[in-house]
């Protein structure tokens, strides 16, 4: 590294962080002082050193949810200064960089925030809620038996792109912690474009939204004011024409699908 | 079907859809309400304006129907829309220190609540000073001249139409997103319509107050 740009006696950083025992108990921020923050590290590294320090004063850790620390599980979360995510565009907490701060700068560090996503403890909060949607419609049911051809059925080029981009939705709730309403509609969105674009998610294209919006009503997400800050705090950036696809694709299905006892079959 | 239709209208998508759906008729209405406002300065002395205002009235059960329609736009629209409000702040029960924008929002977007609410109070004043009153007698372009050309009046009809505005600024766009229509080459030209449509809603509106507040409540036409 050439040490152009390295603080190399490292940040000196005062947090603010999110303590709270349990989800019944009342929260509130702690301050800690932190010295000589490498600026190569990131944002969970920083909090691991941070953890370091108050197990050697013998205090309890702070609690955050982390795994592959590489952008891609979507374990990650909290907001940093009031931003899901960070500063950065399209960048996972984990993979935030140090460098983004400077020497002497005050930190809040929050929970997402939403009545769905209820805190477990500290800044750790209980996205199962995203789970019980997916389990609703977040899938194909398809016979299994000799695999056919490869290029048996056709996807035409744009479709197959859109919907990998909506397929990139890792599932870490940004869009409901950037949201000023806690909606989930860009989550579902994306989850809804991902599998009604593609040949293999026709059969239960229908009953799949019908079902999905009823359970992300049911866990108690906010309504979508289309003011599109999931999109900017997206760490995958997820288009909000996902959820104008949505918005379609459920308006056509309340209108056309049968009800269940005509549907014999599936829809 | 029905009992489709009704999950559809629980439903917070379909409850939405709805405001969107009431939210578009309502710019519509406002059109061709700024339109018979516009004939004010067709002449001097208002008597198109009055003209248009009798043709109104002449429309008998007509503009019976009219009215209930548009009392059903309006409260369907208000009535999700303080749902809305109460729902969205159950969403978020404990909040954020400060939640900081990550980009997208506007200033209009983000207090659509708010901008509401002042148009529902402007909604109240306005249909008390000119839906109740009785103006058979001077006419209704001089009550337009008599409630705009006092400072308080002037000032509070000028100061709606800002946030009537600012509402619309970020409403059409809204609306054609929440009907589930989006796309790239279209996405910022529909933004555009509906700025410009807000933009010149307020200023046609706004015109009438700032006129009279300016010329002291003179016609200014004269």
């Amino acid at each position: 590294m050439s040490g152009g740009h390295d603080n190399h006696g490292g940040l000196n950083l005062t947090l603010h962080v999110w303590r709270q025992k349990n989800c019944e108990a009342e929260g509130h921020f702690e301050t800690y002082a932190l010295h000589g923050i490498s600026e190569h590290c990131s944002f969970l590294e920083m909090l691991d050193q941070l953890n370091e320090q108050l197990l050697s004063e013998g205090r309890e850790p702070v609690a955050f949810d982390h795994d592959c620390r590489e952008g891609i599980c979507g374990s990650c979360s909290l907001v940093i200064n009031g931003q899901a995510h960070g500063p950065d565009r399209e960048t996972a907490t984990c993979q935030l960089h140090m460098r983004r701060f400077h020497d002497g700068q005050t930190i809040y560090v929050e929970p997402f925030r939403a009545q769905a996503f209820p805190i477990v403890r500290d800044l750790v909060c209980d996205r199962s809620a995203f789970d019980r949607i997916i389990a609703r419609g977040g899938f194909v049911s398809v016979n299994t038996g000799s695999p056919q051809d490869a290029n048996a059925i056709l996807i035409p080029k744009e479709a197959a792109d859109l919907a990998m981009d909506a397929a990139a939705c890792i599932g870490c709730g940004a869009c409901v912690a950037a949201c000023p309403n806690a909606a989930a509609m860009l989550f579902v969105g994306a989850k809804i474009s991902h599998l009604s674009l593609l040949p293999q998610g026709q059969p239960e294209r229908r009953r799949r939204v019908l079902a999905m919006v009823e359970q992300m009503d049911k866990e108690g997400f906010g309504n979508c004011g289309n003011i599109y800050e999931c999109e900017a705090a997206c760490p995958k950036g997820i288009s909000v024409e996902n959820i104008a696809r949505l918005n379609k694709e459920y308006l056509g299905a309340s209108l056309t699908a049968r009800p269940a006892s005509e549907a014999a079959g599936g829809f | 079907m029905f009992s489709r239709f009704g999950a559809f209208l629980r439903s917070s998508i379909g409850k939405k859809s709805l405001m969107a759906v009431t939210g578009l008729l309502l710019i519509l209405f406002l059109c061709a309400h700024v339109v018979g406002n516009l004939t004010l300065y067709a002449d001097s002395d208002g008597a198109k304006f009055n003209a248009y205002a009798a043709q109104l009235e002449a429309l008998g059960p007509l503009k019976l129907v009219a009215e209930v329609g548009l009392v059903a736009l309006f409260g369907v629209h208000i009535a999700l829309g303080m749902r809305a409000i109460l729902e969205n702040s159950e969403a978020r029960p404990a909040r954020y220190k400060d939640l900081a924008p990550k980009g997208n929002r506007t200033f209009a977007s983000m207090s659509m609540s708010i901008t509401g609410l002042v148009v529902l109070a402007f909604l109240v004043l306005h249909i008390v000073d000119f839906r109740l009153a009785d103006f058979s007698e001077q006419g209704l372009a001089a009550l337009v001249v008599e409630r705009l050309s006092s400072p308080l009046g002037g000032t509070i009809y000028f100061v709606s139409m800002a946030f009537l505005g600012v509402h619309l600024w970020h409403a059409f766009q809204s609306a054609i997103q929440t009907l589930g229509m989006r796309h790239p080459s279209y996405a910022p030209t529909i933004a555009l319509i509906g700025r410009a449509l807000a933009v010149a809603l307020a200023v046609a509106f706004a015109s009438f107050p700032v006129l009279l507040l300016a010329t002291g409540g003179q016609w200014p036409w004269n």
